[in-house]
């Protein structure tokens, strides 16, 4: 090749370490300083440098959430068209937006674009995101299980420029702490984001010091090229053909009618089309997700199979993709996006359960599904104080080639964690009853699918009970001839009634007085391969753990009685499995 | 005079560090370890280091049997008994993942669900009594689980940091049930909130007491056979020692001590040397370890996670690793780059040079292509006298090859890649922690480190690198200069301006006293006893907590004004009148052994006179000055590029780098102005 400018390979290496470390700085820069505990403490954030040209993703952190994988570049793309309607980037400026139909996920998530200039001349884009406590609206916090509109939701703020030319314009930004919850948190992590351009800017000025611009440059587009050359060389591994997978949400919590959700995958070479034609149109209520978080979560399903493709835009050109819109995947002007931690996950469910079919020993079965947020909020009775408890589900995860699913698994956009049950009960007004494995929660398989968890929250004071879930009528797939997992549950006991909300998994502003309770159980994962061909030792196992009933290991495994005995309490099987 | 051994026993060497008059080094060497009974390596080291048996007064010992049966799931087979409804915490963890990115994969708890027991009981987070302890239960369980071969017993209810009553009363039960069961009470091992960290902390401790038991006993015989008289202390993974005969009782405290161990040498080293911020650097055949030390004072973590789900939540120095050492492969990924690790041969089948079987190119085969490596002369290997060069140059031309870079040009792109994500490592932890790396000097040991301490500093910016005089028996060292130390902790979890006046020095004065008993009753020779406080604090809200040092007497109000400082300190900023939460109280009582103080060296008055040279590789052949380490004294001076040989490892001076030997026969080396 006669590329003007060759690059060695160990100058491409180092330079590519060197951008991605400056990338990680920042993350972590900004998870120190932030004020907002959901970026400080689950990483709720993201930073990247993009080409001030293309905006492909030239370097994204480490240590932000899965789910911003590829929304930023789509972001910063649209950015990018926005400023050069307006004359440009200019030294100095810097661009913010939380519009979800451009920028992707909630109103929560506040995007920050920076341009860059190297000796007067724009070097590329850097650009982070936070989640911000509040962003005003009907609900603290932002989400509203019942919105019909975005309004509902919070504030939108377009493409703006906080700074103009390196003037700051204050009255941005008074206009927008005089409509949110928490003024001087917001203000505190918008310093904090504009200060880690700092640190990005130092990074990325030492490598053009080291380097030069022009080499710079060059190991940029050769890095991008060979990122893509690299998942170009997964994908062709990945038989020919188009696969078909169909799923549906129970409903959108405000309509009670099943949303489909279609994906078409084809592999045509090296190529990947992602076609979601058929999908359900916009819902009413906030079961809805632009198209820039599909295409990113579809992207995060790529790496969850693929774990070692690096993340830059190079690796993103084979991806094409169809996506109706406005329909639930591509939301549009005034829809609703809230419901967007359990439609983020579904995208995942849907790309394992076509890929399934092409690469079985690659695809484990669908995880669990549902991020069922429960929300509680109420006032604490010895003093007075007003608190919201937000207890996000863990699940399983399906069963794959290599192993049994997970339990207790955090959904895979996110890396946030549940709340330690006694410091739960030292900040709440709220009881567990108990916190615990689901049994006979997972699907059926050669590898069985994670168990579910399952926990029930009794009320010590009055209190309203949000909750967002799904995967109740829909539960997870099994893959390779392994079974389905065990459907979404919520009950709530009310005055000693069991109440299960018409919508199931979705309900708002539950009233619950002190004794009153909500159970809470999350779904497994689906199974891999037949059941019948599960290792008997390990289904005795699963019997004796409890983790399995009788009826599931003579069912679905198969296996019959040759000894039951007593043992504190339990009983303890010995299983034989008859020839079939 | 007190003559003291430090030994610190790892998974592929026992390194050996003797001090005849407890200040000045006699000995230091390495022996192979003897994974079956370590104890035997041990022994073995101490018959090599011909040590008269009764002319010693301590041994110092540091030892990674606990990290190796926890990771490998050797230890106990164990019940466990939790408060009803709550038997699965150990398993459910709090919601995560092995890795950001795939999900297969599982986890295996140390005690499986079918050894996991509930009974009828419940506490409020006050301690209050919910339901009673349901002793008839216990009992019955105690009979059932006495029909089974089961050594511990761990006892985990939810709140009983707050009111330990139920745990203790089961623990009687139990024990007057089968006497000869190791019972762990979870609140007797972690007096802190977090069910899944203490239930999981108490589980460590219980897997892994019957089997340190064990080798604590068979170790205490084995010196008794060999005529030893010395006292014997084992190192903490917080730094500090406590004496064998305790060692059974605090199994889990001992688990990553030996990393420990070399960041407190480390630390003393650069004190001494007149550094007070340092990065310390522990590179050996399959990791790299970096830590921060500030004022002599390592940084803390309160939780680590020793495999996944598997959190420890006790004080420990905070060791952060990552898979690079000279045992890393290199390899060509799919766009056709360079990388180098994770994956490691280890110590079998090991790199290509070392001849035995390894076929994948590893940073020490580069190291040796570049001759920066004696290849007459291999470090720690008992079975062959010369490194295979040709061996290496072949599987390196092969690698060239593909990248279109001769062999020498393929062997310093390794180094340089290697290096970069150690770098990079180092870089990570000091942003982490609002730290500019700086501001910092590099103290590096591990039987790699030195080998590649000069790029690290080059890389990271830092100004001087100090090199101690054993890198390779570091940790060795680290047991021989530690102090014994017992940390008490105390969930509080309380508005600051709602604790009673005198309530904070009554729990900090009980924490001492508890300290100091269990200082009185390690019958450890001590020079003077250290109490030093700390609050873990934060806003009301907030999660993570900051650690603030406090004094005994202080109000809540003054708590509360060193809290504010120390956020400034780390975050740059206060929020104002948001009102602090005292998260726990804690406290350590250090016993510290006499040790006088050394002095300096005077500097003499000649030039370093290199043993031999040779050509080494950096960006072409150098004809290189070589130094024998034992042959260089203080105030002598060299410039890069040189080569130090010494029986524990080989170091690097760059070119462009000057080398001075400072008064403690650390070398320091800075670049060249």
């Amino acid at each position: 090749m006669t590329q003007s400018m060759t690059i060695d390979p160990v100058t491409l290496a180092v330079v590519r370490g060197a951008l991605e470390q400056i990338t990680d700085e920042m993350d972590l820069n900004l998870i120190r300083a932030a004020i907002s505990p959901i970026i400080s403490e689950t990483n709720d954030c993201a930073h990247g440098l993009y080409d001030a040209e293309t905006g492909e993703t030239i370097a994204q952190g480490g240590f932000g959430l899965p789910l911003f994988l590829a929304s930023m570049q789509w972001t910063v793309q649209r950015v990018i068209a926005v400023a050069r309607a307006q004359g440009g980037f200019k030294e100095g400026d810097l661009w913010f937006l939380n519009d979800p139909y451009i920028s992707g996920t909630h109103l929560n998530d506040v995007v920050l674009v920076k341009p860059v200039f190297v000796d007067g001349e724009l070097f590329g884009l850097f650009a982070n995101t936070g989640h911000w406590m509040d962003m005003g609206g009907s609900t603290p916090g932002g989400w509203a299980p019942s919105a019909t509109e975005i309004h509902q939701e919070g504030m939108v703020i377009p493409p703006l420029r906080l700074f103009e030319e390196g003037r700051y314009n204050a009255s941005l930004i008074r206009l927008i702490t005089a409509n949110v919850r928490m003024p001087e948190e917001l203000e505190g992590d918008l310093a904090a984001m504009i200060n880690v351009f700092e640190v990005g800017r130092r990074g990325l000025e030492a490598l053009i010091g080291k380097y030069g611009k022009a080499t710079l440059r060059a190991c940029i587009t050769e890095m991008l090229d060979r990122s893509e050359r690299e998942m170009r060389s997964y994908i062709a591994e990945i038989p020919d053909g188009t696969y078909r997978v169909e799923d549906w949400f129970d409903n959108d919590g405000v309509d009670d009618a099943p949303l489909k959700v279609a994906l078409a995958i084809t592999v045509a070479g090296d190529d990947l089309h992602f076609d979601f034609t058929g999908t359900a149109p916009a819902a009413r209520g906030p079961m809805n997700i632009s198209d820039s978080t599909t295409c990113s979560m579809c992207l995060v399903s790529l790496k969850h199979i693929f774990p070692e493709v690096p993340v830059n835009g190079g690796a993103f050109r084979p991806a094409r993709f169809t996506i109706p819109k406005p329909s639930i995947l591509a939301a549009a002007y005034p829809s609703p996006v809230g419901g967007t931690t359990d439609v983020t996950q579904r995208v995942v469910d849907v790309v394992f359960g076509a890929l399934a079919q092409a690469i079985p020993d690659l695809v484990p079965a669908a995880p669990f599904g549902t991020t069922g947020v429960a929300t509680v909020s109420g006032r604490r009775p010895e003093s007075g104080s007003y608190y919201v408890a937000v207890y996000p589900y863990p699940g399983g995860y399906g069963g794959s080639r290599v192993s049994d699913g997970l339990v207790n698994g955090t959904p895979p956009s996110s890396m946030a964690r549940f709340m330690s049950v006694e410091m739960s009960e030292h900040r709440y007004p709220l009881r567990f009853d108990h916190y615990a494995i689901r049994e006979d929660s997972s699907g059926a398989g050669l590898h069985r699918g994670g168990c579910g968890t399952s926990y029930r929250i009794t009320a010590l004071a009055d209190c309203l009970v949000t909750v967002l879930g799904d995967r109740v009528d829909y539960v997870p797939f099994g893959v390779q001839g392994g079974g389905p997992a065990a459907p979404n549950g919520v009950v709530f006991t009310l005055a000693g009634k069991e109440w299960i909300p018409p919508m199931r998994s979705k309900a708002e502003r539950v009233a619950l007085t002190a004794g009153d309770s909500v159970s809470l159980a999350s779904p497994g994962g689906g199974g891999f391969g037949d059941p019948l061909l599960r290792d008997l030792a390990a289904v005795e196992d699963d019997l004796n753990a409890g983790l399995i009933s009788f009826a599931i290991a003579e069912q679905a495994y198969g296996a019959s009685i040759v000894k039951a005995v007593p043992h504190g309490g339990r009983i303890r099987y010995t299983l034989e499995r008859k020839a079939h | 005079m007190t003559s003291i051994v430090g030994i610190d026993v790892g998974g592929t060497f026992t390194d050996l560090y003797y001090s005849a008059d407890g200040v000045s080094v006699s000995r230091v060497l390495k022996v192979p370890s003897t994974p079956d009974d370590p104890s035997l390596g041990l022994i073995d080291a101490l018959a090599k280091a011909e040590i008269a048996p009764d002319g010693l007064d301590l041994i110092l010992h540091g030892t990674t049997i606990a990290t190796n049966a926890v990771i490998e799931r050797k230890g106990a087979k164990c019940a466990l008994i939790t408060t009803k409804g709550f038997r699965d915490v150990l398993e459910l963890g709090r919601r995560d993942r092995q890795r950001v990115y795939g999900l297969t994969g599982t986890h295996r708890p140390l005690v499986p669900r079918a050894q996991r027991w509930e009974v009828d009981e419940r506490l409020d987070h006050h301690g209050n009594v919910l339901t009673a302890l349901d002793e008839s239960e216990v009992r019955a369980l105690a009979e059932t689980l006495a029909q089974e071969d089961v050594a511990a017993v761990i006892v985990a209810y939810l709140h009983s940091y707050a009111n330990p009553a139920h745990e203790l009363r089961t623990a009687e039960i139990l024990r007057s049930v089968k006497p000869e069961w190791q019972v762990t009470v979870s609140s007797e091992v972690v007096r802190e909130y977090y069910e899944f960290e203490r239930t999981s902390t108490a589980a460590v401790q219980g897997y892994l007491q019957p089997l340190v038991a064990r080798y604590a006993g068979n170790l205490a015989a084995k010196l008794v056979q060999g005529g030893y008289t010395a006292r014997t202390l084992v190192m903490q993974s917080n730094g500090g020692l406590i004496p064998l005969s305790q060692l059974a009782g605090r199994a889990a405290n001992i688990v990553r001590s030996g990393p420990a161990a070399g960041v407190m040498a480390a630390a003393q080293l650069g004190l001494e040397a007149g550094f007070d911020k340092i990065i310390t650097g522990d590179m050996g055949g399959t990791s790299y370890d970096v830590a921060v030390v500030v004022g002599g004072v390592p940084r803390i973590a309160d939780t680590t996670e020793l495999d996944f789900r598997i959190p420890l939540r006790l004080p420990m120095i905070d060791v952060h690793t990552i898979g690079a050492g000279g045992g890393s492969i290199a390899w060509i990924d799919r766009g056709g780059m360079l990388q180098v690790g994770p994956r490691s041969a280890g110590a079998v089948p090991g790199p290509v040079c070392f001849g035995r079987g390894g076929t994948q190119p590893t940073v020490t085969d580069a190291n040796a292509v570049l001759a920066r490596i004696n290849a007459d002369h291999p470090i720690g290997l008992t079975n062959i006298d010369r490194l295979d060069i040709a061996a290496a140059r072949e599987v390196l031309d092969r690698l060239g090859g593909e990248l279109g870079l001769g062999i020498e040009e393929t062997a310093l792109a390794i180094l340089t890649i290697v290096n970069q994500r150690m770098a990079g490592r180092t870089r990570l932890l000091s942003v982490e922690q609002g730290h500019d790396p700086r501001e910092f000097a590099l103290v590096v040991f591990g039987g790699a480190g030195p080998l590649h301490g000069a790029a690290i500093m080059r890389e990271v910016g830092i100004r001087t690198m100090l090199l101690p005089p054993f890198p390779g028996v570091q940790c060795a060292l680290g047991c021989a200069i530690a102090d014994i130390q017992y940390d008490m902790a105390r969930t509080v979890e309380r508005r600051a301006d709602t604790l009673e006046v005198g309530w904070i020095a009554a729990v900090l004065g009980e924490q001492r006293r508890e300290g100091e008993a269990k200082l009185a009753a390690s019958e450890a020779a001590v020079d003077r006893v250290q109490v030093s406080h700390v609050a873990e604090m934060a806003y009301i809200g907030q999660i993570h907590a900051l650690r603030v040092k406090i004094e005994a007497d202080w109000p809540a109000a003054r708590l509360v004004e060193a809290f504010h400082e120390a956020y400034r300190r780390e975050n740059g900023n206060t929020l104002g009148d948001i009102p602090a939460v005292v998260v726990s109280l804690r406290t350590a009582v250090r016993g510290e052994r006499a040790r006088p103080p050394r002095e300096p060296s005077p500097p003499v008055d000649a030039p370093a006179v290199p043993s031999a040279r040779r050509p080494v590789w950096f960006d072409g052949w150098h004809d290189t000055a070589i130094y024998d380490r034992a042959s260089l004294l203080p105030g002598q001076r060299f410039a890069g590029p040189a080569i130090i040989e010494q029986a524990d490892t080989t170091a690097v001076i760059e070119p462009g780098m000057a080398a001075r030997v400072d008064g403690f026969g650390n070398i320091l080396v800075e670049m060249a102005s």
